[in-house]
């Protein structure tokens, strides 16, 4: 394994912090009381200046410090964080990103505008002096005879990196120092933790340097450490404690010492109680779930894919394993092949798991996204999601952000009504749009709807019209009418905004979700808002499938889509113009898989018919013979295959031939087309 | 695996040679440029894959790769012989639209691995030829016999 860069790993970890910030930041709009909010964006702040400074991110640590500087206002309860308040701090959000993750493109301009506007929102009075500034006094201590600190650390302060000792040189570097080691509080060898720093220095600073450049020295620690700055009097120039060991050099971190020990206990023990109660605590609760992280292991995405390529193709050979031993008569050999088909499951259940991701992780992206819409288009927006812990395959997540960012910006572009409208259809003024994910059987269903106008289909089908799709006065049902947004070019749109109504979207997002072997579907209600509905498969990688037969090929239809089996009546088989199966009083289309194929020779007697269904369409498919369940690792067609049609993918069976996995959207599109055909012609 | 090779015109390095693998198919006696070959099989249970194109009619498993099975002898027009004790599945890689891809190549018979000298390249014939002439890369004299170089890009997709 090569060495993991330090930087990618800030990076990495910072854009985990700007995802808690923004969340944080957006959840304070509806709730501006909340202290949690205000604590864990500060939180989340504290930490990107920290581990900034340390990586060198010079830039990011000085800009997130006046960022942190102004919002700390909020955080006192001294400033509401009003909603121009949190736009210009999502503002100041991105311009840190965008120090991190692109320095060479930030101009420093742009970072001090936005912190303009944080101080002319945080504190209109001061605004005019730079915040850090503001309280500091500029000119030299009244005597200059320089500053008497008292340092004290918070205990964890070496874990972060910090190293005591080197602001103690840094305060050298500004004027002649005098340190004392504070060493009360350091306990008995066996209670002393070797990674707490338990010393404290009290510095006599010989300098005519400013306050403010002496806490300069501590601009990265300001918040771990209590720091007390009083200026030297002619009358307060005294000799350091005499209780305490003087030491002309720091002393080198907590060394147990035998001389410590002389320490009264009972003294240490109630300054700790003391000194620590409240704020101590506080910040400690912040902490703990960093500390909980511990049991989570960033590992790169593409290691995952590979474990579970791996894991595809121990099923494959386990599968053949099982069936050679199921052939022989070997009691030892089926044990085995046994055992092993439980541990190849297991395993594979495992690393699937390790694949899934909570939605969530996605949804807060398009909070921020409906944020900014709402306020471009001047349309009130209220955006509610539900089910966040919902998993999916983490290649799907992925997948599914464009299309849902089209399908938010169209709810709010077209959806949703402006204001005015709304007032007159007696709705609220707030439009509403809720995005919620619910499992279902083996799928997923991530739902968008709206509480808008609801889709025009008179406009629809006028559109369509236009464009010769369909010729006018059809009969159509609404639903059908309804496809024809997912066609390409299609935009009812009357003006082209920048956000939507340029006809491209919709049939991106149709084939984005096929191409994941999910489906869509629409709902609406006039006047009342749309829904669209996206269904997806669990995951990618294996399905269960149903393994059928037609003449020498084996096909698997994924069962996800499987209905039923019923076999084929005499009576069905007889009738060969009339392709439709009478299940329990509803007609069904059917498709014979032979002709389809163009199979040649006859049928085999007893023809089986699966009936599949997606969305609210049922269609047979009529097989020679249905073998079973059959675990579906599933390849996908080569480039030079991408012509065919009705195959989605590829597995490969136990005896180690290539099996096709069936296409279930296009078959049901080619069903119906084929069934209107004979109703067409049969009117 | 050999970019010069691979994108060389022809004449610019006239007196390299090449190393290829002779194949049979049919009459005919093809060169194919040994860098893109992968693998040489025996024959695997193919599955016809309906409704693509007639010169790629099945897949097959590789290695757990499921690989389109090509056949150019319905690619040139040339008589399918059914499967003899000397047919052979060539794998080769082949780079479509700047991905690599793997495919399988039916071969009557593989005679050997050898060197074929540029120094020897002919100018494609305009006539004569029952082939198009975008299928063919160059033409070279080995053993006193002509044999094609065939461009597999084109050919493919």
């Amino acid at each position: 394994m090569t060495a993991v860069d330090p930087v990618e790993v800030f990076r990495q970890e910072a854009s985990e912090l700007f995802e808690a910030l923004e969340i944080a930041l957006l959840d304070l709009i509806d709730r501006p009381d909340d202290h949690d909010l205000v604590d864990s964006a500060f939180r989340a702040l504290h930490t990107i200046k920290g581990s900034g400074a340390m990586f060198g991110f010079v830039q990011v640590a000085a800009f997130t410090h006046e960022f942190e500087t102004a919002f700390d206002l909020v955080r006192k309860g001294e400033v509401k964080p009003t909603g121009d308040l949190i736009s210009v701090a999502l503002t100041a959000k991105d311009y840190i990103r965008g120090l991190i993750e692109a320095p060479e493109t930030m101009d420093s301009i742009i970072g001090d505008a936005i912190l303009d506007d944080l101080r002319r929102l945080v504190d209109p009075a001061r605004a005019a002096k730079p915040l850090a500034a503001a309280p500091a006094v500029e000119q030299p201590s009244a005597s200059g005879a320089g500053w008497q600190l008292h340092l004290e650390f918070e205990s964890h302060i070496l874990r972060n990196g910090s190293n005591p000792l080197d602001y103690l040189d840094d305060l050298r570097s500004l004027g002649s120092c005098f340190v004392v080691a504070v060493v009360d509080d350091v306990p008995t060898l066996d209670e002393l933790e070797p990674e707490y720093c338990y010393l404290k220095w009290d510095v006599t600073l010989s300098s005519a340097c400013s306050r403010a450049a002496v806490e300069d020295v501590f601009m990265f620690v300001r918040d771990e450490m209590q720091l007390r700055i009083d200026p030297i009097t002619a009358d307060r120039v005294e000799t350091p404690p005499k209780a305490a060991a003087v030491a002309p050099e720091p002393a080198r971190e907590a060394r147990p010492d035998l001389q410590l020990d002389l320490l009264p206990k009972s003294e240490t023990a109630t300054k700790e109680s003391g000194d620590t109660s409240t704020s101590e605590k506080k910040r400690d609760d912040g902490r703990r779930p960093d500390d909980r992280q511990i049991a989570t292991v960033r590992i790169p995405a593409q290691r995952l894919d590979e474990l579970m390529d791996r894991v595809g193709e121990l099923v494959i050979a386990q599968a053949r394993l099982s069936q050679l031993a199921a052939a022989g008569d070997d009691l030892s050999i089926k044990m085995i092949a046994e055992e092993i088909e439980r541990l190849a499951a297991s395993l594979r259940d495992t690393t699937m798991g390790a694949r899934m991701v909570p939605i969530g992780s996605l949804f807060s992206r398009f909070r921020r996204l409906v944020h900014d819409l709402s306020r471009d288009l001047g349309k009130p927006v209220e955006f509610v999601t539900s089910g966040e812990d919902t998993e999916l395959d983490k290649t799907m997540i992925e997948c599914l952000a464009d299309p849902l960012v089209h399908l938010i910006r169209n709810a709010i572009d077209h959806g949703i009504e402006d204001t005015a409208r709304r007032t007159a259809a007696g709705k609220t003024e707030q439009g509403r749009i809720e995005l919620t994910a619910t499992h279902s059987g083996a799928q997923v269903l991530v739902t968008v709807s709206d509480n808008g106008g609801g889709l025009d289909t008179a406009r629809i089908r006028a559109k369509a019209e236009d464009q010769g799709l369909i010729a006018p006065g059809a009969v159509m049902s609404d639903q059908d009418i309804h496809q024809f947004l997912f066609h390409p070019g299609f935009s009812t749109a009357q003006t082209v905004s920048a956000l939507s109504g340029r006809g491209v979207g919709m049939d991106v997002v149709k084939r984005t979700i096929e191409n994941m072997r999910g489906s869509i579907d629409l709902a609406t209600v006039p006047g009342q808002g749309a829904s669209v509905t996206l269904r997806l498969p669990l995951t990618l990688a294996i399905i269960e499938g149903l393994l059928i037969r037609v003449d020498e090929g084996h096909y698997i239809i994924p069962l996800s889509a499987v209905e039923e089996c019923v076999e084929l009546t005499a009576a069905d088989e007889r009738s060969r113009g009339r392709n439709f199966l009478n299940v329990r009083g509803d007609l069904v289309p059917f498709l014979r898989l032979r002709d389809l194929f163009g199979t040649p020779g006859s049928p085999e007697r007893h023809q089986k018919t699966i009936i599949i269904s997606t969305g609210d369409t049922r269609v047979g498919l009529v097989a020679d013979q249905i073998i079973g369940n059959h675990q579906t690792v599933i390849k996908s067609l080569s480039k030079l295959h991408s012509d065919v049609t009705m195959f989605s993918g590829a597995t490969i069976l136990g005896d180690g031939s290539a099996a096709l996995i069936l296409d279930i959207a296009q078959l049901v599109a080619l069903a119906q087309s084929q069934s209107e055909k004979q109703q067409n012609r049969a009117a | 695996m050999n970019p010069d090779i691979k994108h060389d015109s022809v004449g610019t390095h006239a007196a390299d040679s090449i190393q290829v693998l002779m194949v049979g198919l049919g009459d005919e006696t093809f060169a194919l440029d040994a860098g893109f070959v992968r693998e040489i099989i025996d024959p695997v249970p193919a599955t016809r894959v309906a409704g693509a194109r007639a010169f790629l009619p099945s897949v097959i498993n590789v290695r757990g790769n499921v690989i389109p099975l090509a056949d150019l002898r319905i690619r040139f027009g040339m008589q399918v012989e059914a499967d003899s004790a000397d047919t052979r599945i060539v794998v080769i890689e082949i780079d479509i639209g700047g991905d690599p891809v793997l495919v399988g190549v039916i071969a009557d018979k593989v005679y050997e691995v050898t060197e074929i000298s540029r120094a020897n390249v002919q100018q494609t014939p305009r006539v004569g030829m029952h082939w198009r002439p975008e299928f063919i890369r160059f033409i070279t004299k080995w053993r006193e016999e002509f044999v094609i170089i065939p461009n597999m890009e084109r050919i493919l997709s």
